[in-house]
């Protein structure tokens, strides 16, 4: 399933954030979206999820033209995203978190109780699996940043999407977390999940990503694998405002 | 820590069903008990309110939207009953149950237009939805019968006082039975915690793939036609309809003060404020005689309410009840992950002995 | 000419609407919150106006020199003592409640001070008319719109050329930005919802020139002062004072074909549209915001 854009483009009064973005990320790989602040990239996060109207142009996946569509319509239709300022719901304990991606199936499905003993079981495998377990009848509110991170994940893996958007996992977590991210993206990786991740630790996307595309100001202006993106000048200018 | 777990423990089990059963019973045995008919209607004023604030929860309390407009939905459930009895001539609990569904057809316009706004502008929109039903309703006066009001004939036309008022004593104790049963349901179900889900952070359940908007309408329009029935039941029982108290945001406030005052994240927290403040409300009304003092009064109490137990009574009570029992801490971060290991440890092992 | 008539009556009609509004929009601007209570305090002040003129024998409009002081005063106090102790998490709804239980106090209390009984000033000049372009205008209108014109302009000498307004507009615009330059916000909040119900003692006196006052009489303006303030623009003064002038005229004109208890609805119908088509409102500009 290939999540690519068509001349998106995206103002707000005077400010032009997306200017006309085409871009294809690769499926079944971890992309990375990477630029200076204020290119665009949280923007065009929002365009694809359905948060926000493009002004023009086109987001397809699979060949379906997502453009405009609710967000809850491009969840189902398998994109899951995480948010720059970590969001889970607060008072609602941790395994309630991730319970709360299913999806019922209808109207009778979603009468049913929410605490079916099969989905209960896997929201514990994915807590488990992303080291959280012993937190889950905790209120989401009372756990620290770093473990908010790791339950905004376990949730949206819940919903089994088969694209994961991740707006700035590592902001703001320790080196140890870092890793632990890293490694998870990798393994989700290659169990066929596709990742475009927005990051700005440099590191982390060039140990993990098999294909870079860079933004500024709201257009993509070099894509390609890690050494290459490493090597190329207007990434560098535009990072350093050359 | 405070356990906000909605998995059904036995306490959750026991609590909702003893709660009912003692209910039951109450509603069975007041009539009994009450030793004037004034008594007995004054419970029956209570069951209004307390099936009124029940159905508001459906929406405040599951989606976080508190409308202060209920009172019109109310309203024109009260006045589509009488109207069908009175102009068209209908059975009285058929015109109720074709006046609670037109209502809740004609929630789903309303709704629409309300729901797309949050915050704010979902309070004014609500609050308007009253005064405009108002002021059409006293306009209209060929069809309502404007401010001179609207007679409902009663359903049963031979029937004394007190017999009447013993009759929808139990009327109403069995709709409040029902809507209680129905917020259980939903309490427990997947669409209830996919509202729940909105509650907390709306964007973040609509990008989990919870078609938000329409959650939200549906459980309005069941919260309307509740509402509704419980007006029209009232237009039967009472007999008499102003719109000026039919639409009234009064009584929509004083629902979102029961609701708050009883706790509306509980099944039975809705009921126990109308028990507070239809008391309260009656016996003002006794002191005061209808002066404006009664206002000056809920006032306070409202006021009093927001600032001092936002969360409502029996969440309050429960932390009491806990801080003094000793058993929780305050914060997760103060166990580390080990002791809470150990804790759960302990507690499966409790459990399945 | 009974058009012409309608055009003026509405225009000063509209101005009034102006700078009732413009505390409502004032208080949601620095605080988002909805001020329940402005109506209640316009009828307070408009009662205290009445009492000045029937019981002291002064003219309603000198009920101002006291009235201005005291509900600024009461609106620091206001905001202060009580709106700030609210959790910002439940902010909105809660100042709604709080806000509507202040106004149920005052109804109460007027109605135990005053009774039920309509009052209306009695003006020596209350039935003088005017002639404005051939139009029959009473004079106790032209006063109320100068009252608005006046105070509106104040407001906007205010907020734009001193300091006080400055700091006002950056707490309104962007909050911890403004804490981030000095401003204590905290005070300009407290000074800024002064400010607004100071407003409401002038809307209050100006109304009283010309209406009938009963303690429920909030209730008949509160809803066509929410439909302004959202139609402008929530937050937005300038927006309040143009959607005023445009639903004022409105209402004005629809008068003559659909009676005067009709008419009032065109409030509501503007109110219904604006947050279906457009809902930070039309006129606010960028300062509008998108509830």
């Amino acid at each position: 399933m290939t999540l690519r854009t068509n001349k998106l483009r995206k103002a707000f009064g005077g400010v032009v954030a997306l200017d006309g973005v085409d871009v294809e990320f690769r499926p079944g790989k971890v992309n990375a979206l990477i630029g200076p602040n204020g290119s665009g990239k949280t923007t065009f996060f929002n365009c694809v999820t359905g948060m926000i109207k493009p002004d023009t142009g086109q987001i397809l996946y699979g060949g379906k033209d997502l453009t405009g569509r609710a967000p809850h319509v491009v969840a189902r239709a398998g994109v899951g995203r995480t948010f720059q300022l970590c969001r889970v719901f607060p008072r609602m304990t941790a395994v309630e978190n991730v319970l709360a991606a299913v999806r019922p199936g209808g109207l009778l499905h979603g009468l049913r109780g929410a605490h079916r003993r099969t989905e209960t079981e896997r929201a514990h495998r994915w807590l488990t699996r992303l080291g959280i377990e012993h937190l889950a009848d905790a209120e989401a509110r009372t756990l620290s940043w770093g473990q908010q991170k790791l339950l905004e994940l376990a949730g949206v893996l819940m919903a089994e999407p088969r694209t994961i958007l991740l707006d700035e996992a590592a902001g703001g977590v320790n080196p140890a977390l870092l890793d632990r991210i890293g490694a998870l993206v990798r393994e989700l990786n290659a169990e066929g999940r596709t990742f475009v991740i927005v990051e700005h630790n440099m590191d982390l996307v060039m140990s993990i990503s098999d294909h870079i595309v860079v933004f500024d100001r709201g257009r993509p202006i070099a894509a390609g694998p890690p050494a290459l993106i490493r090597a190329d000048e207007r990434v560098l200018g535009a990072y350093l405002g050359v | 820590m405070p356990n906000a777990s909605d998995t059904l423990r036995t306490s959750d089990r026991w609590l909702p069903l003893g709660g009912a059963g003692l209910l039951v019973v109450a509603i069975l045995v007041f009539p009994s008990l009450a030793p004037n008919p004034y008594i007995l209607s004054t419970g029956v004023i209570v069951l209004n309110w307390a099936v009124l604030a029940t159905s508001w929860n459906f929406v405040g309390g599951f989606t976080g939207y508190l409308s202060l407009g209920h009172g019109a939905l109310a309203g024109l459930g009260g006045y589509a009953t009488g109207l069908l009895v009175a102009k068209a001539d209908l059975p009285s609990f058929v015109a109720l149950v074709v006046a609670a569904l037109l209502v809740a057809a004609l929630a789903i316009p309303i709704g629409f237009a309300a729901l797309r706004v949050r915050g704010a502008s979902f309070v004014i929109v609500s609050i308007a939805l009253v005064l405009i039903l108002l002021l059409v309703f006293q306009s209209w006066s060929s069809l309502t019968g404007g401010s001179r009001g609207l007679v409902v004939p009663r359903p049963f036309p031979g029937m004394l006082r007190p017999e009447h008022h013993r009759v929808f004593f139990f009327l109403f104790g069995g709709l409040l039975l029902l809507a209680l049963l129905t917020w259980w349901l939903l309490d427990r179900s997947r669409f209830g915690m996919g509202l729940k889900a909105i509650r907390e952070d709306e964007d973040k359940a609509e990008s989990l793939g919870t078609p938000t908007f329409a959650y939200k309408l549906t459980v309005f329009v069941v919260s309307a036609a509740f509402t509704a029935l419980a007006g029209g039941l009232y237009a039967l029982w009472f007999g008499d309809l102003d719109p000026v108290f039919q639409f009234s945001v009064l009584t929509g406030s004083y629902i979102v003060l029961m609701a708050l005052l009883g706790g509306v994240r509980n099944l039975f927290g809705p009921l126990l404020g109308a028990l507070i403040v239809g008391i309260a409300l009656e016996y003002f009304k006794v002191q005061f005689g209808n002066s404006p003092l009664h206002l000056v009064t809920t006032g306070l109490l409202l006021g009093l309410v927001v600032m001092v137990m936002p969360d409502g009574v029996i969440p309050s009570l429960v932390s009491v009840v806990r801080r003094l029992r000793g058993r929780e801490q305050s914060s997760i971060r103060e166990l580390s992950a080990a002791d809470l290991a150990e804790r759960r440890r302990r507690e499966r092992a409790e459990a399945r002995s | 000419m009974l058009l012409l008539q309608s055009i003026i009556l509405g225009l000063l009609l509209g101005g009034l609407y102006a700078l009732l509004a413009a505390g409502l929009t004032l208080y949601f601007g620095i605080m988002r919150v909805v001020m329940i209570a402005h109506s209640a305090f316009l009828v307070l002040a408009a009662y205290l106006a009445w009492w000045t003129n029937s019981r002291l024998g002064v003219d309603p409009l000198l009920s101002m020199v006291v009235t201005v002081p005291l509900f600024f005063a009461a609106g620091v106090l206001l905001q202060r003592g009580l709106l700030s102790r609210l959790r910002p998490a439940t902010l909105t709804m809660m100042s709604v409640l709080i806000t509507f239980a202040i106004a149920l106090v005052i109804e109460g209390l007027l109605g135990y001070a005053f009774s039920g009984t309509q009052r209306r000033i009695q003006l020596g000049y209350g039935t003088a008319s005017f002639d404005l372009f051939g139009a029959r205008v009473a004079v106790v209108k032209l006063i109320a719109f100068g009252l608005a014109a006046v105070s509106l302009a104040a407001l906007y000498v205010l907020m734009r050329h001193t300091q006080f307004g400055w700091a006002l507009r950056a707490t309104i615009q962007h909050r911890d930005a403004a804490r981030l330059v000095g401003i204590d916000t905290e005070r300009t909040a407290g000074f800024g919802f002064g400010l607004g119900l100071a407003t409401a003692a002038v809307g209050g006196t100006a109304l009283a020139l010309d209406t009938t006052i009963y303690p429920s009489l909030h209730w008949h303006w509160i809803g066509p002062l929410m439909a302004i303030i959202v139609v402008g623009g929530l937050g937005s003064v300038p927006g309040a004072a143009a959607a005023a002038l445009l639903l004022g005229l409105a209402q004005s004109l629809l008068q003559i074909p659909m009676g005067a208890t009709w008419a009032q609805t065109v409030f509501y119908v503007a109110l219904f549209a604006t947050l279906a088509v457009r809902p930070q409102g039309f006129f606010g500009g960028r300062l509008a915001q998108r509830f």
